[in-house]
């Protein structure tokens, strides 16, 4: 949560899920993560090289491999963040209208325990009592588990929105709609993309699980390597997510410092 | 066999794996809260060591829980150690972060009459600043114990302990009857814990909290 959160997070911090983008950062300071992830890449790819790899590992660790699973795992990722978003945001914005302000405590509150339901078991309920597998499953699963963080999100975000601005607002004769529209969410941009962030991590991470209801993902080759007990596999597996999910976290951190609105 | 059933004849596999995976869930927290807290002590006052210490603990909590899982089983071997580091990691940045939120939040006015009145750095800190920020921490260690029961569930992976093994046996036996039976009864198992957590937490921020502020 930023820094403009903390008069709201005394009363709210057990929604506050995000990490904050640091503020300014230096040149090295976003050249870091990028160095250490290329590097990383490259011990791993000079080290498979250099080993003699038995054929069930090879099966597993060569380009064609890696790449579809990467490619498998980037479009869950998408998909699931971008429906995760459609959902959320709008009903967030539902959420803290007026009419919802005495049950809102107790909605959040709801939330918050609920974020404590296994993702793997969500996963695995849709695959074990629906016999629902695939693709389609895995961004049923992927954006129930991403839902209520972000949810949880875009509602603080709009509620610290400061009062005063709003009824300023009012005065100048702006509606309900304008009120929201021109004010609100404006103002509340930079908890809202804090949110597709969350998201984006999220997902990243869960979509290594939906190898376990047939859905591809860089989980696959993680499995492959467990199943085949093969310690190679499973390491470089394993690796790649981290790789992957901490660029995605970076590239989003980027993509909120460049679109936060000026001027806050 | 319909769930309630199943439940009642597992009660006590469901006791068991309960109270395995509270204890590898309250350990985790307990270590984070304590190394937290400690960290946020040490850098809320200059901007670039808070910057450092909540980015390095934020990617840990990027890191997928599956990889680290996986990362983790050379050093450390199947069982609850992989899971409790990995647990550990993971809890670090809402404690970090409440922490630093926390005593940044605390009244300048506050802290300059306490040096008026002769504290100590020590005294200042452990008297007044923290007691000051105790809610806004606890709070933290609240979110973090949510988030470290659901990723505990994965750690049946790495023959970690708890609800997880239910989840996982049920996967591998899908099409039976009774696989929907252990998913479930592994999933309302960690919604069960997570609502202890939180009354406990509720009360002990109730209880712990110094009066005044309260």
């Amino acid at each position: 949560m930023s820094a403009p959160a903390t008069a709201a997070s005394t009363t709210d911090a057990e929604v506050v899920q995000t990490q904050s983008a640091p503020p300014r950062r230096s040149w090295p300071g976003y050249l870091t993560m990028p160095l250490i992830l290329g590097l990383v890449c490259l011990g791993m790819f000079l080290y498979v090289q250099s080993r003699e790899l038995d054929s069930i590992e090879a099966r597993s660790l060569n380009a064609r491999t890696i790449l579809t699973a990467l490619q498998g795992h980037v479009m869950l990722t998408a998909v699931s963040t971008l429906v995760t978003l459609v959902i959320s945001v709008p009903l967030g914005v539902l959420l803290t209208r007026s009419f919802t302000r005495v049950i809102r405590p107790y909605i959040i509150g709801v939330l918050t325990v609920l974020q404590a339901v296994p993702t793997i078991a969500i996963l695995v309920l849709l695959a074990v009592a629906f016999l629902f597998l695939g693709f389609q499953a895995a961004i049923v699963g992927l954006v129930l588990y991403a839902i209520i963080p972000v949810l949880l999100n875009t509602m603080v975000g709009l509620e610290q929105v400061d009062e005063n601005v709003m009824e300023a607002g009012r005065g100048m004769g702006f509606s309900r709609w304008q009120v929201l529209t021109k004010l609100e969410v404006p103002l509340a941009v930079p908890v809202i993309l804090a949110g597709v962030r969350t998201a984006l991590v999220i997902n990243v991470g869960t979509a290594t699980l939906v190898t376990y209801i047939d859905a591809g993902g860089l989980g696959d080759i993680i499995v492959a390597g467990l199943s085949t007990n093969r310690i190679l596999v499973q390491l470089i597996g394993a690796a790649l997510t981290a790789v992957l999910a901490l660029l995605v976290d970076y590239i989003a951190g980027i993509a909120e410092d460049l679109l936060r609105p000026k001027g806050l | 066999m319909n769930f309630g059933e199943f439940l009642i004849r597992r009660a006590d596999d469901m006791l068991e794996l309960g109270l395995a995976h509270a204890a590898v869930v309250g350990g985790a927290v307990l270590i984070s809260t304590l190394i937290g807290v400690a960290l946020g002590v040490l850098t809320y006052q200059s901007e670039r060591a808070r910057e450092t210490v909540l980015a390095i603990t934020g990617s840990f909590l990027t890191i997928p829980s599956f990889a680290l899982f996986i990362l983790l089983l050379g050093p450390l071997g199947l069982g609850w150690k992989p899971v409790l580091f990995a647990l550990v990691l993971y809890g670090l940045m809402p404690v970090v972060r409440n922490t630093i939120t926390g005593l940044r939040g605390v009244d300048p006015a506050v802290v300059e009459s306490a040096k008026g009145m002769g504290l100590s750095r020590r005294q200042l800190l452990l008297r007044i600043e923290l007691p000051l920020a105790w809610p806004v921490i606890i709070t933290g260690v609240r979110v973090t114990t949510l988030v470290l029961l659901g990723i505990a569930a994965i750690g049946a992976i790495v023959n970690g302990p708890g609800y997880g093994e239910l989840i996982f046996t049920g996967l591998a036996r899908v099409g039976t009857p009774v696989a929907v039976n252990m998913v479930l009864a592994g999933a309302v198992g960690v919604m069960i814990l997570a609502v202890v957590f939180d009354l406990a937490f509720y009360t002990a921020k109730r209880l712990t909290t110094s009066r005044g502020i309260r």
